[in-house]
């Protein structure tokens, strides 16, 4: 979830008005936004914005615009986005892009005052958009460059990896692109998105001068914004055209919030796009959508009015309008969220407030009731229990040390039937368990300093491989019960055993067999009608040297998926 | 003083006679000789003694720890074989051509210990061994450290000579050299020697001891009392006329093992009792998931952030389910693709369905409620599971490395927003015993409208402060319909684990799934 710092002050500019910041607080369940920290004598506030899928909101701007919009019951109008302006500025795309980073889009800001924090603020929101909504620049990167430097049109090309040097930003000397990859810090950070290509993206102007090597870096001559500056070409290269185009538009808002004038760029491609050979951006990309009246009804609980409708949805930023029963909607240029008559229920909801719904209880009738397995889980537990054994709650991840090496199980059987993972963080977290004796080992070898005897027990999840099931694992229920003390022996736990199996009403029987975790002679398979579910016994001494553990200890483990009727 | 004292007389049980008479005799002595002198084993002694103690007879007038060395079978095994750094170094000076992968693939050593001889002999400030042309190892012509090379061998040897634990201070200098300095920090860890330390205690006569064993000579102890009332005792009537040994009921008693639920599994319990009591069915999922059931099936499109290897266990063996539920996957992939006929505008790519099959660890009980969506649920219906969920988060104080989720649905005809906010009210003042309750729009990639709860609780942040308890939604049509659910759905999930910590005054959430038995033995479960 993004979250963003800028100043009380800047965010009152934006606003047009002075506010607190309890009123403030109270507002931001329009942006779904949260105050995360606040210095009353800097004025630093820090937010947290939690719609993953509006990227307009990530910044001081977006989240004042729609503050605003609901204060003047309207959006805030932004004349450049309905198509009508002419563009002032080409850029020219190369055939060789297609495979390798195919769109740009690009608007020309003018007349801004870009003071400290200006600069602050466009930095970090083209930071919480490439690195966020771009997939760390992946899908989209933006650029910034000083108007007055740059004579159009622009070409957009790609280049061999030593064929062209510039100085880029941070750096003193020109570098080629293959140097700036290999030690430019960016170079070094992004290297990967360029991996496969065999030649790199250039922007270069009529001049033939470096504008930046996209998504890496720009140039320090052309693209180094400065505190003072007044005008801007704003330039975003992707993958993706519709986000493209969408970071485009949010960015000329922004600005224009900023006081900026903003005018259309226009990219001609080689080939063909979603949106054309041609496009002019910004450039409005959803169309209207239509949502029944009925569909506030019966989503939200209560009769809602066309007029209401229309008037709450309006103070949201949207275009509504009242067609017969239904309402045609659409959100401006900077958001590209809706997916279903659903997202306008909710942003109707926001609207109005959630507080303006009285809650109601769910009237109809239902009974409750746990599963078959958890029903016996939990009457095995109690009998466990009475016997006077602790219940411990162990974590499933675990690693193939504990579950394999230290039972004295060989390795070499590639950890059997262990379900492991893939992206190990950390090795001691690289598997799941499938039993529940090591978790009880775990406990037992930190908590020599317990009185004794020990009496433990866990019944949980464990995971097993099943080459069989369509679905590749299997979750089994186990129960694990141990006990440790100077005397501890398997007649002792079969006691306990025989006891609770009684209580359950299931016959079963030992029968003798070789296991390494255990002492020979001294375990038992426990059979349940032919079935093999579970197993008792002393554990070996090699078993407890590998625990670090000094006292003798006995097992028995129980599925009780096997055993459940 | 004196009245105390004969008090304390009375009530001498035999062992503490015992220990009295013979420092009576010597009044300072050395546990183990005092063992001797009485001719008491251990437990006996201890038990008089820490009761003596108790009573304020004697005291510990010194310690002093002893530690122990020995070699374990891993230290067999380096002692025969020598140690992994040597024998790699060994296999590159005469002249075999070795990756690091070749070194992963030997038979005869551990995957863990390669890697920690490779870490040991490629350390940054003392590279043994590097990797050149071709990912071949080469020598850098520094030598081994002297403790890998001549230390420890040593000192293996000695261990392993030796017929039991060796006491630390009989080692040569160079031994406990490498003990202090290196065992603690390396080799212990690789456990190749085992370490224990014991304690010895002198004891002695305080001035009150000094005072009874004075009188313990003078009272004539002339008829036994009786210290346990037998059934012997009781059959023939040979009670009458004896005298019983007072206890000194002051003493603290001993602990007494039992049996017990654990406080987080009671608390868990009891949110189970609870919710199954407002008419909720309990329903169960898998560890281990396909991302079908963990994100497909829940509409987060397969390029979601919160889908990547840095959110996610991927599992490694095996990778993938060999097939998934139809008609709902083609469903799914149609309506992430274009939406099918959900109404929706769908997230416009191409729905991969190898990606789909792809097993992860369970990342959120959502998917619990996505199978009891698919499996034709009843209508009305109200369901909820504690899920055992996997985060790929580094484990800290707030993070488990799994964790329990409590989520659930309810569905029917007449279920809204509105009803969503019943819902949640209701949680928020059976579960949390909230004051008050805050609704607060929310982002969830699977809910419209999303919902944040927050409640005014007595125990959140010092007294009255604002705590969220959970997340919940009415699921969107792009979740119910291509799982056959045509009616509304509530979507709810309650972050429990921090309303189980307050409860169990827990800062840690890893002492919630803590191995430390004191811990869980003595940690009080509060309502």
């Amino acid at each position: 979830m993004p979250t963003i710092q800028i100043k009380m002050k800047d965010l009152e500019n934006l606003l047009g008005r002075s506010v607190t910041i309890s009123e403030l607080a109270d507002r931001l369940p329009l942006v779904k936004g949260e105050i995360k920290g606040y210095d009353k004598t800097s004025g630093e506030l820090k937010l947290e914005l939690n719609d993953t899928n509006r990227p307009d909101l990530w910044c001081v701007e977006g989240v004042a615009r729609q503050i605003k919009t609901h204060r003047l019951k309207t959006a805030v109008p932004y004349p450049f986005y309905n198509g009508k302006r002419k563009a002032a500025a080409v850029i020219e795309a190369a055939p060789s892009l297609k495979m390798i980073r195919p769109y740009i889009g690009a608007c020309i800001a003018r007349g801004l005052t870009i003071d400290n924090e200006t600069l602050v603020q466009l930095i970090q929101t083209q930071e919480k958009l490439s690195e966020s909504f771009g997939r760390k620049r992946l899908l989209v990167s933006i650029g910034l460059y000083r108007l007055a430097k740059i004579v159009f049109p622009v070409t957009y090309k790609t280049v061999r990896p030593d064929e062209v040097r510039f100085v880029p930003l941070g750096f003193e000397s020109p570098m080629t692109l293959r140097t700036i990859l290999e030690k430019h810090p960016k170079g070094m950070a992004y290297a990967g998105i360029l991996s496969k290509a065999a030649e790199y993206p250039l922007l270069v102007d009529r001049e033939n001068k470096i504008l930046s090597f996209p998504p890496i870096i720009n140039s320090r001559e052309v693209g180094e914004v400065q505190v003072g500056d007044r005008d801007l070409f704003v330039e975003v290269t992707g993958t993706d055209l519709r986000m493209v185009i969408l970071t485009v538009n949010i960015l000329a808002a922004n600005l224009a919030d900023r006081g900026a004038e903003i005018t259309p760029v226009e990219v001609r491609y080689p080939y063909l796009t979603d949106f054309g050979r041609k496009v002019v951006m910004p450039l409005v990309l959803s169309k209207p959508m239509t949502v029944p009246l009925h569909d506030f009804r019966s989503a939200l609980g209560e009769p809602v009015k066309m007029t209401g409708a229309v008037s709450v949805l309006k103070a949201y930023g949207y275009d509504a309008k009242a067609r017969g029963r239904n309402l045609t909607v659409s959100v401006p240029a900077y958001r590209d969220d809706l997916l279903h008559p659903v997202d306008v229920v909710e942003d109707f909801a926001i609207s109005r407030g959630y507080e303006s719904f009285v809650p109601e209880m769910p009237s109809e009738f239902t009974v409750g009731g746990l599963s078959s397995i958890e029903q016996f889980s939990d009457r095995v537990r109690e009998s466990v229990i009475g016997m006077g054994f602790q219940e411990v709650i162990s974590n499933i991840l675990t690693n193939p040390d504990e579950s394999v090496a230290r039972m004295n199980l060989p390795a070499s059987s590639g950890y059997g039937d262990l379900v492991t993972v893939e992206n190990v963080m950390s090795q001691t977290y690289s598997a799941l368990r499938n039993g529940i004796i090591p978790s009880l080992l775990r406990v037992e070898a930190v908590s020599s300093k317990s009185f004794y005897p020990h009496r433990i027990f866990e019944a949980g999840e464990t995971a097993i491989t099943d080459a069989k099931s369509p679905e590749g694992t299997r979750t089994v229920l186990k129960l694990a019960a141990l006990i440790a003390h100077p005397a501890a022996n398997f007649s002792e736990l079969h006691s306990g055993l025989d006891l609770l199996m009684y209580y359950l009403g299931r016959a079963y029987q030992l029968e003798p067999v070789v296991h390494p975790s255990f002492l020979d002679g001294r375990v038992g398979k426990i059979v349940v009608e032919g079935r093999n579910v579970g197993l008792t016994g002393e554990l070996h001494p090699q078993v407890l040297e590998n625990w670090q553990i000094a006292m003798p200890c006995a097992v028995f483990e129980l599925s009780l998926d096997d055993l459940v009727l | 003083m004196s009245q105390e004292i004969t008090q304390l007389l009375s009530g001498l049980h035999p062992l503490e006679r015992k220990v009295l008479s013979t420092l009576k005799v010597r009044p300072i002595l050395w546990d183990h000789e005092l063992m001797q002198e009485t001719g008491l084993d251990e437990s006996r002694l201890s038990m008089a003694l820490g009761w003596l103690m108790t009573k304020g007879v004697v005291k510990v007038a010194d310690e002093k720890a002893t530690t122990f060395v020995s070699i374990t079978e891993l230290g067999k095994k380096y002692r025969e074989h020598g140690m992994p750094e040597k024998r790699i170094l060994n296999d590159i000076q005469l002249g075999k051509k070795l990756t690091i992968k070749d070194l992963r693939e030997r038979s005869d050593m551990d995957p863990s210990e390669v890697s920690t001889a490779i870490g040991n002999l490629r350390s940054k400030d003392h590279e043994i061994v590097r990797v050149g042309q071709g990912g071949l190892l080469e020598l850098t012509g520094i030598p081994l450290p002297d403790s890998i090379e001549h230390a420890l061998p040593l000192l293996l040897a000695m261990l392993a000579s030796s017929s039991g634990p060796m006491n630390q201070l009989e080692l040569l200098d160079e031994s406990k050299h490498l003990l202090n300095d290196i065992l603690e920090k390396k080799w212990k860890t690789r456990g190749v020697v085992r370490q224990h330390e014991k304690k010895s205690k002198r004891l002695a006569l305080t001035d009150l001891g000094y005072e009874l064993v004075k009188r313990l000579t003078s009272e004539v102890v002339s008829e036994e009392a009786v210290s346990q009332l037998t059934p012997e005792l009781l059959k023939d009537g040979a009670w009458l006329g004896k005298s019983f040994r007072k206890y000194n009921i002051g003493l603290k008693p001993s602990r007494m093992a039992t049996g017990r639920k654990h406080p987080y599994r009671e608390f868990l319990d009891s949110v189970k009792t609870k919710l199954v009591s407002m008419g909720f069915e309990e329903m169960r999922g898998p560890l281990v998931e396909s991302e079908f059931w963990n994100s497909d099936a829940l509409f987060m499109p397969q390029f979601h952030p919160a889908r990547d290897i840095h959110d996610v266990y991927f599992v490694d063996h095996p990778k993938s389910v060999r097939s998934l539920p139809e008609p709902h996957t083609s469903q799914v992939a149609k309506t992430h693709e274009t939406g099918w006929k959900t109404g929706s505008r769908g997230w416009r790519y191409a729905f991969d369905i190898e990606r789909a099959k792809r097993l992860v660890l369970r990342s959120q009980g959502t998917s619990v409620s996505a199978r009891t969506l698919a499996a034709s649920p009843r209508i009305p219906g109200k369901y909820f599971s504690i899920a055992r969920c996997f985060r790929y988060d580094l484990v800290d104080a707030t993070h488990a490395p799994d964790f329990f989720q409590v989520e659930g649905i309810a569905l029917g005809e007449t279920i809204t927003f509105r009803t969503l906010l019943g819902l949640l009210k209701l949680f928020a003042t059976e579960m949390a015993h909230a004051t008050e309750v805050k609704y607060l729009p929310a982002y969830f990639p699977y809910t419209e409208p999303s919902v944040e709860m927050h409640v005014r609780h007595p125990s959140a942040s010092g007294g009255l402060g604002w705590m969220e308890l959970g997340g919940a939604g009415l699921f969107r049509p792009e979740v119910t319909h291509p799982l056959g659910v045509k009616v509304p759905v509530i979507a709810w999930g309650l972050g429990l684990d921090r309303m189980a910590m307050v409860a169990l005054g827990i800062q840690d959430i890893r002492d919630l799934f803590s191995s430390d038995l004191d811990l869980i033995r003595t940690k009080r479960s509060r309502g």
